[in-house]
């Protein structure tokens, strides 16, 4: 019973940096995939509002 | 397309300030769990990403409601807004919940009820995206959306009360943990600090990223519009 509670913890750092890998992961490839599109959108507004005026 | 206002920039300083707070409060303030080690930080952001997604579903409901009743358009972008976040935030929950099973169950992944809910809710959502891109009239596409939005979300509280009514080896954190659960810890007061104002901040990036979204979106309905009106 004593010896349990002097016991260290286990070792599960290499799950843990994976599971902190896997959330900066994904947000950054989601916040570039927001920003790329949102810069495409832009791209698209502008060359549609030069149509719409030529027109 | 309006400049970023100004309090929507005030607010990503904001969200990245407490964002920083809460890395820092799981690394160095949240004492280390002693039976499962170092894996258990990952539970402060599992729960919250969840969080996150449950919200945003939820949000995409009642936008959806107010679609159906009011027929406007900006419902339909902002119901577009939170799922499409809390597919992203949801995917990372789960993903972190199976990192977090391999040391503590021994397996990353088991047919358990709150796993097996989880993807059937993140499976309904990304039909909803896929689904949408095949309705051109956007009308019909908002309705639809609308529609699919307040159903699907049946399955977001069948996944929250899953592991509070079936056999479960997922823990509960608030509230009493079935007796087959494994992974079940009691929480110190500084873990309990840490996992509340991770919540919080997780809900402030979702109202962050949710403004930005709406944004985009309505960006995305002006280029829409006009693209028919070019090319008729």
């Amino acid at each position: 019973m004593l010896m349990a509670l002097f016991q260290a913890p286990p070792d599960t750092t290499g799950y843990m940096i994976a599971g902190f890998a896997v959330f900066f992961g994904v947000m950054l490839v989601y916040l570039v995939s927001y920003f790329v599109r949102f810069k495409n959108l832009r791209q698209d507004l502008e060359v549609l509002q030069e149509i719409d005026s030529e027109e | 397309m309006q400049s970023k206002p100004r309090f929507l920039s005030i607010l990503d300083t904001v969200t990245a300030i407490l964002f920083v707070v809460a890395v820092a409060m799981v690394f160095f303030y949240a004492p280390l769990e002693r039976t499962m080690g170092q894996v258990q930080k990952v539970f402060y952001f599992h729960v919250a990403t969840a969080w996150v997604g449950m919200l945003g579903f939820m949000v995409a409901a009642v936008v959806g409601v107010l679609y159906l009743t009011k027929n406007d358009r900006k419902y339909d972008i902002a119901g577009l807004a939170a799922i499409e976040i809390s597919l992203v935030f949801f995917f990372i929950a789960i993903i972190l919940g199976s990192i977090w099973a391999r040391p503590v169950w021994n397996t990353w992944w088991t047919w358990d009820p709150r796993l097996t809910t989880a993807t059937i809710v993140e499976l309904i959502y990304a039909a909803y995206m896929m689904l949408r891109q095949g309705i051109e009239d956007p009308d019909r596409r908002a309705r639809f959306g609308a529609v699919y939005a307040i159903l699907g979300f049946i399955s977001v509280p069948l996944t929250f009360i899953s592991i509070r009514l079936l056999r479960t080896i997922h823990p509960v954190v608030i509230g009493n943990s079935d007796p087959s659960a494994e992974g079940s810890f009691s929480m110190t007061g500084p873990m309990k600090t840490t996992f509340f104002y991770s919540l919080f901040v997780f809900s402030v990036l979702f109202v962050d990223l949710f403004w930005h979204r709406i944004r985009m979106g309505k960006l995305a309905a002006k280029v829409e519009e006009l693209r028919l009106k070019v090319s008729s």
